[in-house]
Formats: structure tokens, C-alpha cells, sequence
């Protein structure tokens, strides 16, 4: 115990410290870049499906998802949004990962939907107009989500 | 807290004042942050943050890098265990504090 400091001067200080916390946690984000590519990638692999054979396609979409398999874990954790910090893994909820993992799951299933209802409504090439759509979706969902994330991460500290 | 670290309450003059609080919980909520980064955050100048950490480095507090990122010159500064120890038990013994003055009111 110390009597250096009065009651409320200790809770400023604390205050202070819930702040500066609440100020790091609001970095918790994944590079843009990540967003970008994925959908650039997302695009590439509905014009292969849409012009090149079946086996372009199929080696296109296995070489994504190794490239992506080898890139994400680093990136997708949330902790390292920009290259002026890096927040610690405590600040971050695990969950993060498979909340990413979960939306680009559910933007597959999206597309499919999307080319599928294209397709039956005889559209030239669903599979590249779905890869256009949902990449679109990417780009926006996945900076909202992590603002979600962030948003969740301030409020857990605050709470 | 959610600090991992364990560390006995105790009252450290080195971390209390204001400024110096702000930086270390900045940097005990992070593996390692920008000198600008900091700055930024703390709205403060690069001589008075330097003077800050030269403090906080000189009690092994923190420790600072430089490397050379696509030829820049950055600098990290990143809470050794000393001083997230130090932190820790700063902020237990703010909390004391608090807890103790709330014992107080509720004898009274």
C-alpha cells in the first residue's frame, strides 16, 4: 500500500490507463491489402472458371488457397492491422481468425448462390459476374467486420 | 487488469506521472509500438517523447530498436519484463488504493 496518492487521484490514473488500452485496442485490424487481393484473387478464379478448361481452374483455385493458406495466419489475427504496432495477443480476441475464415466461407457459398441464380437466369457468365459481385463484398464486409471486431474488443475493455 | 504478468503491488514513482503512465500502458497494451505511433497518440513532441523514454530505457524499462524497413529508419520501442512487471504492479497498487479507501468509507 502507498499513501502517496489519494483515492481519486488513483482513479484518474487507472482511468488513464483503461484509455491508453482502449486507444491500442481500436488498431486491432487486418491489412487492407489482405482485402484487395482476396478479392483480386476471388475475380481471377471466376474469370478462369469462366474461359479457361476445367483443369486452369482447378489448379488456379488449389494455388489460392495454398498462397492463402501461407499468408492469413499472420495476418488475419487482427493484431498487426498497420506496421506501427503490433497489439498484444491478450488485447485480441481468438475468435478473430475464424470470424475472417467464417465471412470468406460464407462469401463462397455467396457466389455460388449468385452464379447459380445468374446462370438460370441465362446471364453470359455468371461465375465471373458472382466473382465480381461478391469480391465487391469482400473489399467493404471485411474492413466492416473487423470494425465490428474492434468495436466489441473497446467495449469488452470498457466494460 | 488482464495482464498475464504477476507482480506485488507496489507504488512505482518512475511510472506514476502522467505522461509517463500514458506511454507505458500505450506500450504494455502492445508487443511493440512505433516511436511515432506513440507520439501521435500522446500528442506529444519527438523531444519530449525522447526525453520520456530516454528516462524509461535508462531504468530498463524499455527497450528501443531500430531497424531499417525498406530503407527507413523506424524505431520500436517495445516494454521489457521489467517494465511490465513495474506496470503491473503499479497499476495493483493504484487499485489498492482504491480499494482500501472504499474499506475505509464503508468502516466509517
Amino acid at each position: 500500500m502507498n499513501g502517496q496518492v489519494s483515492e481519486s487521484e488513483a482513479r484518474l490514473a487507472l482511468d488513464a490507463v483503461e484509455a491508453r488500452r482502449q486507444q491500442v485496442a481500436a488498431e486491432i485490424d487486418v491489412p487492407g491489402w489482405y482485402w484487395w487481393s482476396v478479392a483480386a484473387g476471388w475475380v481471377v478464379l471466376g474469370a478462369l472458371a469462366t474461359f479457361a478448361p476445367v483443369w486452369a481452374s482447378a489448379v488456379g483455385t488449389v494455388g489460392f488457397g495454398a498462397l492463402h493458406a501461407a499468408v492469413a495466419p499472420r495476418v488475419i489475427s487482427g493484431r498487426r492491422g498497420s506496421s506501427r504496432l503490433s497489439v498484444r495477443r491478450d488485447l485480441v480476441s481468438r475468435r478473430v481468425p475464424f470470424l475472417v475464415l467464417g465471412f470468406l466461407v460464407a462469401m463462397v457459398a455467396l457466389t455460388t448462390a449468385i452464379a447459380l441464380v445468374l446462370d438460370a437466369d441465362a446471364a453470359r457468365h455468371p461465375a465471373l459476374l458472382a466473382s465480381g459481385i461478391v469480391a465487391a463484398l469482400v473489399v467493404t464486409g471485411g474492413p466492416l467486420l473487423m470494425s465490428w471486431v474492434r468495436r466489441r474488443a473497446v467495449r469488452r475493455l470498457s466494460a | 487488469m488482464a495482464e498475464r504478468v504477476m507482480a506485488e503491488a507496489v507504488f512505482d514513482d518512475l511510472i506514476h506521472p502522467s505522461t509517463r503512465l500514458s506511454i507505458v500502458a500505450l506500450l504494455a497494451s502492445a508487443d511493440w509500438a512505433d516511436f511515432a505511433f506513440v507520439r501521435d497518440r500522446l500528442g506529444l513532441s519527438d523531444s519530449a517523447l525522447s526525453k520520456q523514454f530516454a528516462t524509461l530505457e535508462d531504468a530498463g524499462y524499455v527497450h528501443i530498436e531500430r531497424p531499417v524497413t525498406q530503407h527507413r529508419r523506424r524505431v520500436r520501442v517495445r516494454l521489457t519484463d521489467t517494465g511490465r512487471r513495474a506496470f503491473v504492479g503499479h497499476v495493483a497498487a493504484l487499485q489498492e488504493v482504491i480499494s482500501t479507501a472504499k474499506l475505509g468509507a464503508r468502516s466509517d
